[in-house]
């Protein structure tokens, strides 16, 4: 368990948490230890001289002020441990996470990351802070309690022994009879919360469709199972306390015939019986707990488990040695890219010399968006290479090529909170002469004035509170903030209104101007000016050239924008 | 035992949807575990009781009697073997009935949200709402599983037997559990309560930014590896770990202080300097303090237990606020008797409305869609086009006048009867982790397959999807993703599927490619008979083909008529249209001549 802790923390965290268990076994052992002198105190108190108890009763208090001096030591550094490895584990969580492939993204990594992060690490680094304590006093306590009693009767002490490895053999057994049920429950519990997002984000087209909670069973079925697996849990859980309370009662009533056989036959004084009994029932009470401890432990260590597997999720490798790109032009040499079993892209090759503009066309499906996504390395190629400034996008560090490429996306996600914060993320230090100029560029500022609010006015999750043409153009205003020399866009235009479309594309010009661009286009304008028009279909570039040429090619391209222009209905 | 597995029955009033109203069909369940707990308890006791009885008989004057010594003995196992016997009980029936109630408050709060007015939800972080779904209904748990009886009856039981036996030793055993039921308060400050908000508000917004930064990964690497990538999630994780760092600073001398009361070590010295200084003063018998050594420290134990279970307790407490604060959302109400519509002729009547008290989005809108025809709405963004279809699948209710299909308005209709009624097709496609056909089948979950690939044919999706690996029974999200377009026409094959005779699309056709968008607005535009179609028009294609078009300008209507009359008016959408035909020239230009149709001029 520590070793998997540590290893998930980091080694760095090893000393202080050592430390911590050190001071938490002491405290346990100094507990057994005081109650060894019991024995004189009640020897005196049951026998005619109870006067004799005074001095060992002052050694005892003396005893108990040594624990509560180290028993308040170990709490303390059990919580101080406990924050800082909650901090540094939320920083490694983080940055692995932002590490991570886009691919390792999928539908189901949103309840599993939020449960994570949210009461995951909580649960797992509350481990130092809450269990430990407790778990190696229950161990530690009555194993000293037990030697105190062998020291001072060995058939009592024995039969208190005898409990010892049938404790830790129903322990690591009911472990791990409940370790199956406990991981399945978990992943419940992520799905649960993945549906529930689904459901909530959903509800527009959900109740539109008339899919009431009651009626949406992919919510219902993911909180039954649940349901279904926490139950399995709870029952996988109980023969190990059941067994653990047998036997720990067992032996307890052993020591209690045992210690009433030995004081009838008077082989042992009433008084020493009967203070052992007392150790015996401090022995009882500690041990009980384990099994409640224990399962405790168990949640806490199914959760590392799983922060454990995400920190092994592969990251993109990171270039040792990055190499700096020379200039700004881009490149595919014979790109193949594959998710799954579908080939997206299929041996494309293309270059966009710096300070020009590529079009990329093509129905939907044809790879148009992956091609992008690439030049980002948001994935890595299958085969070929996509070179930034002639250097392989591999060999450049990720903040390198980030800082040359800003990106506008079909789907515009922004940050909950103010229109300005969001814009702000494209250079976080720009002055605010800089955020409004890019504002304006981007004819953001007549969105701006028209919302309550203004440059305060909040954005909502996802960005939910404003429309389409106003998300978009918060990304371009940030993308000419960010004034990075590679602009990618992707159907930048498409969910605005005619006039809309015209007053944001004066900001896609002034974005595009002497940068290197790509632009997936459907919008005629856009295709147009570019100096070059690549056509994918089906992940293959079935034309290029220029938009004249290729209209009056063969290749499908006419027919294509045909199509796109024709009207919709004949009345 | 029974436990009602059904979930609680739906009630609209806000009122009886707390907690304490779900609980209650789960009553006789509560009971039985608290009495298997009770039982258990006190069972518990009985070999702590031998041992003092033991140490009667031993420490009597004279030979000690074996048959008294074998009769406590014998109590003291069966004691033992009661208490596993129905500790084990309790603890299994209370864990399985824990498993139900929360089932059944998950299934409470997510019916409640899947009628909160839309409104209310888009202001709301879903991360911090499925909080409440989750770990939230999970935190209620130690009502459920420990209850205080249980803790009541631990401590009280002990404290009668030990009043018997020597009331002033008695009170000298309590001497740790005032020293730290003292404390409590120490523990319940303002500024402590403040903390605990705090902590409970900084959890809710790691959730939040754990959900936007899975959903909005391509930004947040867009915007740049390394540090700035992940800013938010990191200052939401570090004001956490701040948060609670200052929690358990604060917490940590008085928890400390009273587990130090509570501990074992301190009660026993407790009790053998109070037992000392008696037996000593010649006024207990020495036997008389056995019962002390081995009870007293039961009857700090339920309040150690309370005290560890402080936290989970006030943890609990919080949760369960929240989730009152949920149920308590008024939702759309429903109408009592739900009226039936005469006809599909859809009429919105001096209809008000903002999403707050300081703006108000739509002022006053008057407006007839005639059955068989096509409006299109049009106008600068930001002027409520949005805000307007959305009234007709009733994401929200007008604050003044009325929306009414068929002469009901849509208050007094019932919500199903609404679903078969209207369908959208909207710019945010939402396709859920679910398979293609379930996903086209939202709104008519039994279509057959048939009707389901005609669907997909006609909005130009069916080939696609054969290419998916499983086909139609591929679960989007997990075995395959769809780009944009392809997602937006499943979207289309929805709407076609469920064939509603009322139609609303908001920049539906925006995002698919050329070919996909004629395909489609031709499949949408069929003239199915009667049918009523309210548009978000962007493109003047869909504007010219309208029978009506209605520009909409900062809430208001300040335009009408059919495409032809507004532009002869030369008011605003004749600007609008001008402004439009210079992006139009652009058009006609890049198609290089390319000969068309039907477009207007």
């Amino acid at each position: 368990m520590i070793r998997m802790l540590l290893r998930v923390l980091g080694r760095e965290y090893a000393g202080p948490v050592r430390r911590t268990v050190a001071l938490m076994a002491v405290t346990a052992v100094v507990e057994g230890l005081s109650y060894a002198l019991l024995v004189p105190v009640l020897r005196a108190l049951f026998g005619d001289t109870p006067g004799d108890a005074l001095p060992w009763l002052v050694a005892f208090c003396g005893a108990v002020a040594v624990y509560a001096v180290l028993r308040y030591l170990s709490d303390l550094s059990g919580f101080r441990v406990g924050t800082t490895l909650l901090r540094g584990m939320y920083h490694r969580l983080g940055d692995h996470l932002a590490r991570l492939p886009v691919g390792w993204y999928g539908a189901g990594r949103v309840g599993e990351v939020s449960v994570l992060a949210g009461s995951g690490v909580l649960q797992a680094m509350g481990v130092i802070a809450h269990l430990l304590g407790p778990f190696i006093s229950a161990c530690v306590t009555p194993l000293t309690i037990i030697a105190v009693m062998l020291a001072f009767n060995w058939q009592l002490g024995l039969a208190a022994l005898a409990a010892v490895p049938v404790v830790a053999l129903v322990q690591v057994r009911a472990g791990r009879a409940a370790a199956a049920a406990d991981a399945e429950r978990a992943e419940r519990d992520h799905e649960a919360t993945a549906r529930v997002i689904e459901y909530l984000q959903a509800q527009p087209v959900l109740r539109a469709g008339g899919r009431t909670a009651e009626r949406f069973r992919l919510l219902d079925g993911a909180l039954r199972g649940l349901q279904r697996a926490s139950r399995r849990s709870v029952l996988s859980a109980l023969p190990g306390v059941l067994g653990l309370t047998l036997t720990v009662q067992a032996v307890f009533t052993a020591v209690l015939v045992l210690g009433a056989y030995l004081a009838l036959g008077g082989g042992v004084g009433a008084a020493e019986v009967l203070t052992i009994l007392v150790l015996a029932a401090r022995c009882a009470d500690p041990l009980l707990s384990l099994s409640d401890i224990g399962s405790q432990i168990r949640g806490a260590r199914s959760e590392l488990v799983r922060l454990d597997a995400v920190l092994r999720a592969e990251p993109l490798p990171e270039a040792p040695d990055p190499v700096r790109p020379a200039g700004h032009g881009l490149e595919f040499a014979s790109v193949t890219f594959r998710h799954g079993d579908r080939t997206v892209l299929d041996d494309v090759s293309l270059s966009v010399p710096e300070g020009r503009r590529l079009a990329v066309v093509g129905p939907s499906g044809a790879g148009k968006s992956t091609l992008l996504r690439l030049i980002a390395r948001f994935h890595d190629v299958d085969a070929g290479a996509v070179r930034v400034g002639g250097a392989d996008v591999r060999a450049i560090g990720t903040e390198a090529l980030m800082a040359r490429i800003a990106i506008v996306f079909q789907h515009v996600y922004l940050f909950d909170g103010t229109i300005e914060e969001n814009v702000r993320l494209g250079r976080p230090g720009a002055d605010t002469a800089a955020v409004r100029a890019a504002a304006s560029a981007a004819r953001l500022d007549e969105v701006v004035e028209r919302l309550p609010g203004g440059w305060a006015a909040t954005v909502g999750e996802g960005g939910t509170l404003l429309s389409g043409g106003e998300r978009q153009r918060v990304a371009i205003a940030r993308a000419l903030l960010k004034d990075a020399p590679i602009v990618l866009l992707d159907e930048v235009t498409s969910a605005l209104d005619p006039v809309n479309e015209a007053a944001v594309h004066e900001g896609i010009d002034r974005l595009m101007a002497g940068r290197t661009v790509v632009v997936v286009g459907h919008r005629p304008r856009t295709v147009r000016g570019a100096d070059r028009v690549v056509f994918l279909d089906g992940g293959r570039i079935a034309a290029e050239g220029g938009h004249d040429e290729l209209l009056r090619g063969d290749s499908g391209y006419a027919d294509f924008w045909n199509s796109a222009m024709a009207p919709a209905t004949d009345h | 035992m029974s436990v009602d597995e059904r979930p609680a029955p739906p009630r609209d009033d806000g009122a009886a949807a707390g907690p304490a109203g779900l609980l209650r069909p789960y009553a006789g369940g509560f009971a039985a575990v608290v009495v298997l707990q009770v039982i258990g308890a006190v069972a518990g006791l009985a070999p702590l009781l031998a041992v003092a009885e033991l140490g009667r008989a031993l420490l009597a004057p004279g030979p000690a009697d074996p048959g008294h010594v074998r009769a406590a003995v014998i109590a003291g196992a069966v004691g033992l073997l009661v208490r596993l016997l129905f500790t084990a009980a309790s603890s299994g029936v209370g864990h399985l009935l824990d498993d139900r109630v929360q089932l059944a408050l998950r299934r409470r709060l997510a019916a409640r949200l899947g009628r909160v007015p839309i409104g209310w939800l888009s202001r709301r972080r879903t991360g911090e709402l499925a909080k409440v779904v989750g770990a939230d209904v999970a935190a209620v748990h130690p009502f459920i599983a420990h209850t205080p009886g249980e803790l009541t009856f631990a401590f009280v039981v002990p404290l009668v037997y030990l009043s018997t036996v020597d009331w002033r030793l008695t009170l000298i055993t309590l001497i740790p559990v005032v020293l730290a039921v003292a404390l409590v308060p120490f523990m319940m400050t303002p500024a402590r309560q403040r903390e605990q908000a705090a902590f409970d508000e900084a959890m809710g917004r790691i959730s939040t930014s754990a959900v936007e930064f899975v959903q909005g990964i391509a930004e947040v690497k867009a915007l740049g590896g390394g540090e700035r990538a992940h800013r938010r999630l990191r200052t939401a994780t570090d004001d956490f770990a701040a948060v609670f760092s200052r929690m358990v600073h604060a917490l940590s001398v008085v928890a400390a202080g009273m587990q130090l009361a509570l501990s074992p070590p301190f009660v026993l010295l407790v009790v053998l300097a109070g037992g000392a200084a008696l037996i000593t003063a010649g006024s207990l018998a020495p036997a008389d303090l056995l019962p002390f050594l081995l009870l007293g420290l039961g009857l700090t134990a339920p309040v150690a237990a309370l005290g560890h279970g402080f936290d989970d307790t006030q943890a609990a407490r919080r949760a369960v606020g929240r989730i009152r604060d949920v149920l308590a959302v008024r939702p759309l109400p429903e109408p009592a008797h739900p009226a039936a519509p005469q006809g599909h002729r859809v009429e919105l009547r001096g209809v008000r409305f903002g999403y707050d008290a300081e703006r108000e989005v739509l002022r006053g809108i008057d407006l007839v869609l005639e059955p068989g025809t096509v409006t299109a709405v049009v106008g600068p963004s930001g002027g409520g086009k949005s805000t307007l279809v959305r009234l007709l699948p009733r994401f929200f209710d007008p604050d003044s006048g009325s929306v009414a299909i068929g002469g009901v308005d849509l208050r007094e209709l019932a919500s199903k009867e609404l679903h078969r009624t209207v369908s959208c097709v909207f710019q945010d496609v939402r396709l859920l982790r679910a398979t293609v056909a379930d996903n086209i089948a939202l709104a008519v979950p039994h279509a057959e397959r048939a009707d389901v690939v005609r669907a997909a044919r006609a909005a130009r999706i069916h080939d696609r999807i054969l290419e998916l690996p499983r086909g139609y029974e591929t679960v989007l999200g997990a075995e395959a993703e769809l780009s944009g377009g392809e997602a937006q026409r499943i979207s289309i094959a929805r709407a076609l599927l469920a064939d509603t005779p009322v139609l609303v699309l908001d920049e539906a056709t925006a995002f698919a490619d050329p070919q996909t968008e004629l395909a489609v607005r031709r499949a949408l535009a069929a003239p199915a008979a009667g049918r009523t179609t309210l548009v978000i028009a962007h493109r003047m294609e869909t504007v010219a083909a309208a029978d009506t078009v209605v520009m909409l300008v900062d809430g208001s209507i300040v335009e009408r008529g059919s495409p032809a009359e507004l532009r002869a008016r030369n008011g605003a959408f004749a600007a609008f249209w001008r402004s439009h035909r210079s992006a139009a020239a652009d058009t006609a230009d890049t198609r290089g001549g390319v000969p068309h149709g039907g477009e207007p001029r």
